[in-house]
């Protein structure tokens, strides 16, 4: 990945840090990522609405939840479709301590994670225990799906079909209930950092070369000593833990949770799936390019054709999703690399290019 | 329990197993020759019973007369999405092509809903609560029709596979792509038609449903599932598998429903098509694979 | 002592027998072929060996271990690798990644794992492609790579499927010098070829297969005479000699 260049010792080490990091593309990535998160934080300054920083946190917490989405199904193939199931059993996990056992949400989104992973390692198990092929894999997690929501309508301690209300109290940091939505979106940021910085060590790590390798070719990756099983189910359990934490601060934010909304192939689409798959699925800029791109884009077709009839924001996810994988299979982020190929080959004479 | 009733869910079951079926033959048969999970596969049967009610609604047809309709609609719509859409991705990696197939569903979906709005919708006609009695069990006429269509239209298909040079050609494609070709097999032609009557028979199933259904336009996802339930209970690329897995399922469902109550039901269906997937997942007629 | 010995290993598919009471060993450091008409059951004897199959029947040792029934990590933990006759590069990787994944079979460490891979790089001579994606590389380095691949992961043997198969003369006497140069640094090879120019001058012993089962055994000349084996390969023999 990393093109050897000739350090030249006249220029200043930042300088030469910086072009370090502009000719490897994975950090020109991770430089992109910092540059948005950046420019996000400092959203609150320069925008009063409400409504528009409520668009801005969602997304930022779409990209979290695309990051654990990505390291899945973008790293190692994996199928998983319905990754919501994590994300809805971390907000049930969340909401429910804090209005039953009074469980800051500060710790109760971290007991998410936890549960979301346990539950990642049950799925992972009995999906590898017994070699599911992968579309039969995509497959169960539909079933999964439905049977949970079916499961969680009846379940009257977690609301059944009336669903749970965040028991809102006043203000209150340990509480996590703030009175603007700033800090909101500053913990959202603080999680796509975090995000970021786990895609980006998985990647350039044992791990991550092994996740690759498993997602093109399995059994080749086996002939080299890869325990296949072992790391498909490694992968699940990291994006399950994590989407979990992303529910649990999710629902921290919309305060409410019922069945039929988070059991739902739809919000899936919208929050899992569409963002990593437009950004470029499997690259590390990819998920949160996506969601910058995809929530705001839907909300403001929503708001621009909404006119009593509903139905806009569906065909706008089906055309994206399948323009995106028609046109650039590799998303925005398979775009910016190929004009980054260019850039770099004109000012390095490295005919080769980097990967 | 009576005999009665026993019996009576039994009939119940079959009529609902019917329609599956045929929505499972559709699955099956484009999975058999494309191998590929058609994710939009339900929303084929919405768009069905959408054309009824378009018809019904505009033209005041009778259901059963959209049924030509409806084939050839969604027979023209399926094998344009397979010319335009997944042809173009058979030989990409599995995820593309789900998230492909997804994203038809989802569009599908969408434009039903922007048409006809997510409000549930229903037909009216004079035989939809009509019923007869025999043998003391109660047959809904709509439901009965509805069973003995499937069925007919099952055989059909298979008689179509079966005896026809086209058919015979599907099967040789299915077979082996590339010996089909050396056999001067137009494959690509295969594809068309095969992903067109896949979609289309299942546009079927909706319309028989359309006398006594509502609908709504998300309905297609549960069909969805409950198909992907039965192909792979049958074995996925088998016929007869499906076809009989999916009376299998709709008895299974309808006692389910007796015992558990109609909204849990389809819990009955996930846990066989878990214990399916863990202990046999070639299905109850495939071989065990290697 | 034997570095690889399988005993009596069969292999049935349904009612048909794949591979039946198989027997071959191969020394430290010994090229050993494997041939056998097409359908012969090479490829499934390999995939036996390499643990991508179960051996119905019989018992493969490794080293001194019984391997029988293990994961194909597993066996490659212990040094026994291969390669696939339908070559299988992580497409999108690039050349340095693709051989990188093998040299983590001995390492955890990136660094380590990055210096093995462009020493077997340099080794194989493909230093200018290691930046290019292995999707977009001809046949012959796609071939090399498989071989690149591994050797990073630091085998005592290496099961080779028919490594020279679609190349050009001159490509294929490059694959033959290397493989010659891996010979030398003392890990054995497996050979299952179907080229017999190939065969006859790299291997020390051939085993020869037909329907599944063992018809000859012996020195490259010995097979050459054995009439068993003209008489399998009747027919064929002309056509492969040229490959």
């Amino acid at each position: 990945m990393t093109t050897e260049i000739p350090t030249t010792s006249s220029r200043g080490p930042i300088r030469n840090w910086f072009r370090g990091v502009l000719l490897d593309w994975d950090r020109t990535q991770m430089l992109i990522c910092f540059t948005l998160v950046g420019l996000l934080a400092l959203a609150p300054l320069f925008i009063s609405s409400t409504y528009y920083l409520g668009i801005i946190i969602l997304a930022t917490i779409y990209a979290f939840i695309g990051i654990s989405w990505n390291i899945v199904a973008g790293f190692t193939g994996q199928l998983l479709i319905a990754q919501i199931i994590f994300l809805a059993i971390g907000a049930y996990t969340t909401i429910v301590l804090f209005n039953y056992y009074l469980i800051s949400p500060w710790v109760g989104i971290l007991i998410a994670g936890l549960v979301a992973g346990l539950c990642g390692i049950i799925v992972a198990f009995i999906t590898l225990r017994y070699g599911l092929k992968v579309d039969y894999f995509a497959l169960f997690t539909i079933a999964l799906m439905v049977a949970l929501r079916t499961l969680f309508l009846k379940w009257d301690y977690v609301g059944g079909a009336v669903g749970m209300w965040f028991s809102l109290t006043d203000p209150s940091l340990d509480k996590m209930i703030f009175a603007t939505k700033a800090p909101y979106l500053y913990i959202a940021l603080g999680l796509v950092v975090i995000g970021l910085l786990i895609q980006y060590a998985i990647y350039r790590s044992k791990m991550g070369k092994y996740f690759l390798a498993i997602r093109e070719d399995d059994d080749a990756a086996s002939a080299l000593g890869v325990n296949t099983a072992r790391y498909k189910m490694l992968a699940v359990v990291i994006g399950a833990a994590m989407a979990g934490i992303g529910g649990g601060f999710y629902v921290m934010y919309v305060t409410f949770i019922e069945p039929p909304q988070v059991f739902n192939l739809g919000l899936n689409i919208e929050l899992v799936m569409a963002g990593p798959i437009i950004g470029g699925l499997g690259s590390l800029a990819g998920p949160l390019v996506g969601a910058l791109l995809n929530k705001p884009f839907v909300e403001i077709m929503r708001g621009a054709l909404a006119e009593g009839r509903s139905g806009n924001s569906l065909i706008v996810y089906g055309s994206f999703l399948i323009l995106t994988i028609m046109f650039m299979p590799r998303g925005v982020t398979g775009v910016l690399h190929v004009i980054y190929l260019k850039i770099i080959r004109r000012f390095t004479n490295n005919p080769e290019g980097d990967n | 329990m009576s005999p009665e009733i026993f019996f009576q869910i039994i009939v119940n079951g079959l009529f609902t197993g019917g329609i599956y079926s045929l929505v499972a033959v559709g699955l099956t048969l484009i999975y058999g020759v494309m191998v590929i999970v058609n994710f939009a596969h339900g929303e084929f049967l919405m768009l069905g019973i959408y054309v009824a009610f378009w018809a019904w609604t505009l033209m005041d047809l009778d259901p059963y007369v959209a049924i030509p309709i409806a084939f050839a609609l969604i027979f023209g719509l399926g094998a344009l999405i397979q010319r335009g859409l997944v042809q173009r991705v058979l030989d990409a990696h599995p995820l593309n092509q789900i998230i492909l197939l997804v994203g038809v569903s989802t569009l599908l979906i969408g434009l039903v809903q922007f048409f006809f709005s997510a409000e549930p919708k229903a037909i009216h006609v004079s035989y939809e609560t009509a019923v007869i009695s025999a043998f003391g069990l109660r047959f809904a006429i709509a439901r009965l029709v509805a069973f003995f269509a499937s069925m007919a239209i099952s055989l059909l298909l298979f008689i179509f596979l079966r005896y026809t040079r086209t058919g015979k050609a599907i099967r040789a494609v299915s077979q082996s792509r590339d010996a089909a070709r050396l056999m001067g097999i137009n494959v690509n032609f295969i594809y068309y038609l095969t992903f067109g009557i896949g979609a289309a028979i299942t546009a079927v199933a909706g319309v028989l449903l359309a006398p006594n259904h509502r609908m709504i336009p998300t309905m297609g996802q549960g069909y969805s599932v409950i198909a992907f339930v039965v192909v792979v209970l049958g074995t996925m690329g088998n016929f007869i598998g499906a076809f009989i897995g999916g009376l299998i399922i709709g008895v299974v469902e309808a006692f389910a429903g007796f015992y558990l109550g109609g909204d849990v039901k389809i819990i009955a269906s996930m846990m066989i098509f878990i214990l399916i997937l863990l202990f046999r997942p070639a299905g109850l007629f495939g071989r065990k694979s290697t | 002592m034997a570095l690889l010995e399988a005993n009596e290993i069969t292999k049935r598919f349904g009612g048909l027998v794949a591979v039946g009471n198989l027997s071959l060993s191969v020394d430290k450091g010994q090229i050993l072929g494997l041939i056998g008409p097409n359908g012969a059951g090479k490829t499934t004897a390999f995939n036996m060996i390499s643990g991508f199959y179960k051996a119905d029947e019989g018992e493969i040792i490794f080293d001194g271990e019984d391997i029988t029934g293990l994961r194909p990590d597993q066996i490659c933990k212990l040094g026994l690798t291969r390669t696939f006759q339908v070559v299988k590069p992580f497409p999108h990787l690039s050349v340095l990644d693709n051989v990188m994944v093998g040299a983590y079979n001995r390492t955890n460490d990136s660094n380590e794992s990055k210096q093995k891979a462009k020493e077997i790089i340099d080794f194989l001579g493909m230093q200018k492609m290691e930046g290019m994606t292995a999707g977009s590389l001809s046949v012959a380095h796609r071939k090399r790579l498989e071989v690149a691949k591994a050797l990073a992961t630091d085998p005592k043997i290496i099961l080779l499927d028919e490594a020279m198969a679609g190349l050009r003369p001159t490509e294929t006497d490059e694959m033959i010098e290397l493989v010659r140069q891996i010979s030398c640094q003392g890990i054995a090879l497996l050979l299952v070829e179907h080229v017999m120019r190939v065969i006859m001058s790299l291997a020390e012993r051939i085993v020869v297969i037909h329907h599944g089962e063992k018809i000859a055994e012996g020195t490259p000349q010995q097979i050459c005479q054995d009439k068993a084996v003209i008489d399998a390969y009747l027919g064929e023999v002309e056509i492969d000699v040229t490959g």
